[in-house]
């Protein structure tokens, strides 16, 4: 119960910083350079893009899922738990190839996107201990 | 009640998002920025309510680099980096625009090397080297043109004095200049104007002392504000 609001708070940093990341984008300042460094690099890579959504609005909605799916874990809605860690786990599958990206493809970090990388991972953790702790009560 | 409340929760966080990113897509100078069209143009005042204040700032580097007339109503001035991908979008549509406006804008282009391009100062102290030997815009021209061949190698020296080369510089009074003080001191000087200007990414475009906002930089948001300036005779 007390992981699922964890996650739920943590989830809503994730929605912050893709909500901040979609709003750069729709305004086109994410494409400039700054004094800050990488952050134009990756968001006006093609990576930025899919299929014409930009990827931070993606994020936006994965992290409002999964704001959604733990709030209702934590209010006894136990259906939400298996869909929460599918979608956990596929996000951190989805940010491992983002680091990727940013790694070995642009050749350049964007604070805003390692931040979202931080708080998925976070949100793995916390799922894996759920799933940890539920085989050991049952 | 405890089984709603969820849903509650959930929907107040949906309209906060969404709420707020709104607010902020509005809110962000620039992001609606969308100048009178074209057939109100030539009749509408260029300056009118909202515009971004007139300012000097330090003075850069002397003479600074420019191409067009020295009198033209339109005077811009753009900082740039020429390891910035942005800014290397933004040189063919400023090409563009020197071809149509000819004397009636001038364009001068500072120096504003970014701290996180390992090769911003290295590509900034070529083109001001050139410049020493009187190709300034036409290294400046190679540097863009060629962005993604030089950014992501080690070394960009070689590079450089290919282009150097191709140019029919003098290529030991280049290599000469290229780590020399003249460049240094040009290259400190442009970035002073622009940290007078509160210049703090590029391209960042200033028209007759006015600010342009990034998002009215492509071709067709350029022209029509260029226009407009024009023909209120630079006002």
């Amino acid at each position: 119960m007390k992981l699922y609001v964890t996650a739920a708070i943590i989830s809503l940093l994730g929605l912050a910083d893709a909500l901040y990341l979609t709003v750069e984008h729709v305004t086109g300042q994410s494409v400039r350079c700054t004094i800050v460094a990488g952050c134009s690099e990756v968001l006006s890579s093609q990576y930025a893009v899919v299929a014409g959504v930009p990827l931070a609005l993606i994020g936006a909605a994965a992290y409002f899922s999964v704001f959604s799916l733990a709030t209702l874990r934590a209010f006894g809605y136990r259906i939400a738990a298996t869909l929460l860690t599918a979608l956990v786990l596929l996000m951190f599958l989805f940010t491992l190839w983002l680091i990727y990206l940013q790694a070995f493809v642009i050749h350049a970090f964007c604070q805003f996107c390692l931040f979202s990388a931080a708080v998925t991972t976070a949100l793995t953790v916390i799922v894996l201990i759920a799933i940890l702790s539920r085989r050991k009560t049952t | 009640m405890k089984r709603t409340l969820p849903f509650i929760i959930i929907l107040v966080v949906l309209g906060a998002a969404v709420g707020s990113a709104l607010y902020y897509t509005r809110a962000t100078p620039g992001s609606n920025f969308t100048p009178a069209d074209s057939a109100t143009a030539s009749t509408a005042p260029a300056n009118t309510a909202a515009q971004p204040p007139v300012v000097t700032g330090a003075p850069g580097a002397d003479p600074p680099y420019t191409l067009g007339s020295p009198n033209a109503p339109a005077r811009l001035e753009e900082f740039g980096d020429y390891q910035c991908p942005p800014c290397g979008m933004f040189h063919p549509i400023l090409q563009q625009m020197h071809k149509e406006f000819g004397d009636k804008l001038q364009i001068t282009f500072r120096e504003f090397p970014l701290p996180g391009h390992q090769h911003a100062i290295a590509a900034a102290s070529a083109a001001e080297a050139a410049g020493l030997q009187g190709k300034f815009w036409e290294m400046h021209d190679l540097l863009y043109e060629h962005q993604n061949d030089w950014k992501d190698k080690f070394d960009v020296r070689p590079i450089y004095e290919g282009y150097a080369q191709q140019l029919g510089l003098d290529l030991d009074r280049y290599k000469r200049d290229v780590s020399g003080e003249a460049v240094a001191q040009r290259i400190f000087l442009d970035r002073k104007r622009g940290e007078s200007l509160g210049v703090s990414g590029t391209p960042t475009v200033f028209l007759n002392g006015r600010e342009v906002p990034f998002a009215s930089l492509p071709a067709e948001k350029l022209r029509p504000i260029l226009q407009n300036t024009i023909n209120a005779g630079g006002r």
